[in-house]
């Protein structure tokens, strides 16, 4: 590819020549990268936002849940299986836990005022001693009131506070839920998801009162381990323990929980994040390839058209090669205009998102964008662009000069 | 006078099929070429006369018989070589000028010097040079749609000559314009041809334009009748 500069020159005026068809094949690709872009900078904000509550979390907790590692997400989503009392108190009893809060939930109507809606109800136990963890390691804090001291108080989340009902819930307030009166103590703040944020915490005892769920079970446990125990080695323990119960309760060894903990959240929530990337990069590139037939397609056109033009050059000098380089540059250039395109147009809807994401408390939404990315989009569209000029410059470059010339004499 | 060949045909048969049946537009045709000549050839349509300024102008090869250009065999060159030697020794005038019609004449005019990766300097100084020789000094930032038909044609001739060739192939070059036009593209063609001491050939049936010839050579069904 020596004389490249010539050659480059030489396809820019190509382009330039039928701009209007340049600028829509050069469309396809943009769509192709923008989808890309856009959609990996959401993902890649997602897992930033990820990282950084696991951290928050820190070392010091760990998650036990019922059913095994393969379901707990079903768990999680569906309820179901319970952690039972027993299981609890076996936690309790591990060395290495300072203490052990239990978590329950589920969906019921509330009525505040005349209005009737669909809200979460959730219960932990213990309810004093719980907001300790809470505000330490899920950022629980409160905009309004106070943290509730009786058993009647609840605590409800920002959003059923702002967004649920038509009228505003102030602290003091009182919600009916099953027919039960609770005066609203406190309003928390955001705790950057809706669903968290759209639930209404009580007393544990009472959730189960109200629910009818047998004492001292829960959907999961939330443990704190004493300060400076290192938690793979505790969570083993707890483990262990939990195993115990299992073997006196029922004489099976059946592993139905789950002890999780940060950096294996961190893992598995990683993991989900990499599918997720690899579906938006599989379908961003089927939208670039269908943009790279476009090019073949409109170089094809361009060969065509320009065949008598092909002719001309090869008599006057151009050797096959000359001709196969003007094409291929072109269909690369149209590869990384498409590119660049996508990537700033992209980046722009990523900045948008993330500028609506940090303005708005009920959607949390956080964008990354990486040099990283930028580079892989850039090179993969070029690529795309010479792969899809590859048989039109062929075809080109293979035209005998005589034949060239004498077409559409 | 010397009489060095510059293009040698010797016995060039071409033969088309078109389907089933096989037509012979050159048959076992020979021509000698010498250097500096001014050369017409002459012959109606469908005498060959296409084929045979394809087999001078080396582009395309002969289906059987030897064409040497400056004594070298064409048939033991690749495409690209071919491509490349044609570059360098043959200039082409067409009868529909065949200029790229998105670079301007002066951009026209250095497209055969940057094949032979003549650096752009050079390019420049004799692209400029040669539209002066042909009058077109005030046309060279000029698209050839702004051109008249005169004018591309010297454009065209400007491009020809842009290698310094040996030989300068015209097929028609009159074909398209008006008596005027064409009787300035011939003499400009011959002042080319006096000064250059180039080889210059012609295809044409037209004899105002044979009449610059120092020889003339006529073909008829595929071979030369009398030359």
């Amino acid at each position: 590819m020596d004389n490249f500069k010539e050659y480059f020159n030489l396809s820019i005026k190509n382009i330039l020549n039928r701009r209007l068809r340049s600028w829509l094949t050069v469309l396809g690709i943009v769509v192709g990268v923008f989808l890309i872009i856009s959609l990996l900078s959401l993902s890649e904000g997602l897992k930033s936002t990820i990282n950084r509550q696991l951290q928050a979390l820190g070392g010091e907790m760990v998650m036990v849940m019922p059913g095994g590692d393969e379901d707990i997400f079903a768990s999680m989503m569906f309820g179901g299986a319970k952690l039972q009392q027993e299981d609890i108190e076996a936690i309790k009893k591990v060395k290495t836990v300072e203490s052990v809060l239990g978590f329950s939930y589920t969906g019921t109507p509330a009525r505040y005022r005349d209005e009737s809606k669909q809200v979460a109800i959730a219960g932990y136990d213990p309810w004093k001693e719980g907001i300790d963890i809470l505000s330490r390691f899920q950022g629980w804090s409160l905009t309004e009131g106070r943290w509730p001291s009786k058993g009647n108080e609840v605590l409800v989340g920002s959003y059923i506070a702002n967004e649920t009902f038509s009228k505003k819930i102030s602290s003091g307030s009182e919600i009916t839920i099953k027919g039960k009166k609770f005066e609203v103590m406190g309003i928390l703040n955001s705790l950057g998801n809706k669903q968290d944020d759209s639930m209404v915490y009580m007393d544990m005892k009472i959730y189960q009162d109200l629910t009818g769920e047998k004492r001292g079970t829960a959907s999961y446990a939330m443990v704190k381990l004493n300060e400076g125990v290192d938690d793979k080695k505790a969570a083993d323990e707890i483990e262990e323990a939990l195993r115990q119960t299992r073997k006196r309760r029922s004489g099976t060894d059946e592993e139905d929980f789950s002890v999780i903990t940060s950096e294996k959240m961190g893992d598995i929530a990683g993991n989900i994040l990499n599918i997720i990337q690899a579906v938006i990069i599989g379908f961003a590139s089927i939208a670039i390839f269908v943009g790279g037939i476009g090019i073949t397609n409109s170089m094809f056109t361009s060969v065509r058209e320009r065949t008598r033009e092909i002719g001309v050059m090869k008599a006057i000098g151009a050797k096959n090669s000359a001709i196969l380089s003007i094409f291929l540059i072109e269909s690369g250039i149209i590869g990384v205009l498409g590119g660049v395109g996508g990537v700033a147009l992209g980046s722009i809807l990523a900045k948008a998102i993330g500028y609506w994401g940090a303005n708005n408390t009920s959607f949390h939404l956080e964008t990354t964008i990486t040099f990283g990315m930028i580079i892989f989009a850039l090179c993969f569209s070029f690529l795309v662009g010479c792969l899809a000029g590859v048989f039109p410059a062929r075809a080109a470059a293979k035209l005998k000069p005589v034949e060239a010339l004498r077409r559409y004499e | 006078m010397n009489v060095e060949p510059v293009i040698k045909l010797e016995d060039v048969w071409k033969i088309y099929s078109l389907g089933k049946t096989e037509v012979s537009a050159l048959r076992g045709l020979s021509l000698i070429i010498e250097r500096g000549v001014f050369l017409v050839i002459m012959g109606s349509s469908g005498s060959g006369k296409s084929t045979l300024l394809n087999m001078v102008g080396c582009l395309d090869f002969p289906t059987r018989g030897k064409v040497f250009l400056q004594e070298k065999n064409i048939l033991t060159l690749s495409e690209s070589q071919l491509s490349q030697f044609r570059g360098k020794m043959i200039g082409f005038i067409f009868q529909e000028f065949n200029l790229l019609n998105h670079l301007n004449s002066l951009e026209n005019v250095m497209l055969p010097m940057v094949f032979q990766k003549v650096p752009l300097e050079k390019r420049l100084e004799k692209a400029k040079e040669l539209l002066a020789r042909v009058g077109l000094e005030n046309r060279i930032y000029h698209q050839p749609t702004e051109l008249s038909g005169g004018e591309r044609q010297r454009v065209a001739i400007a491009r020809a000559f842009a290698n310094d060739p040996e030989v300068v192939i015209a097929d028609e070059p009159t074909g398209n314009l008006d008596s005027v036009n064409g009787r300035k593209i011939m003499e400009i063609l011959s002042d080319f041809h006096k000064n250059q001491k180039k080889t210059v050939i012609v295809v044409t049936h037209d004899p105002e334009v044979a009449k610059f010839a120092d020889k003339i050579v006529k073909i008829r069904d595929g071979q030369i009748v009398n030359s």
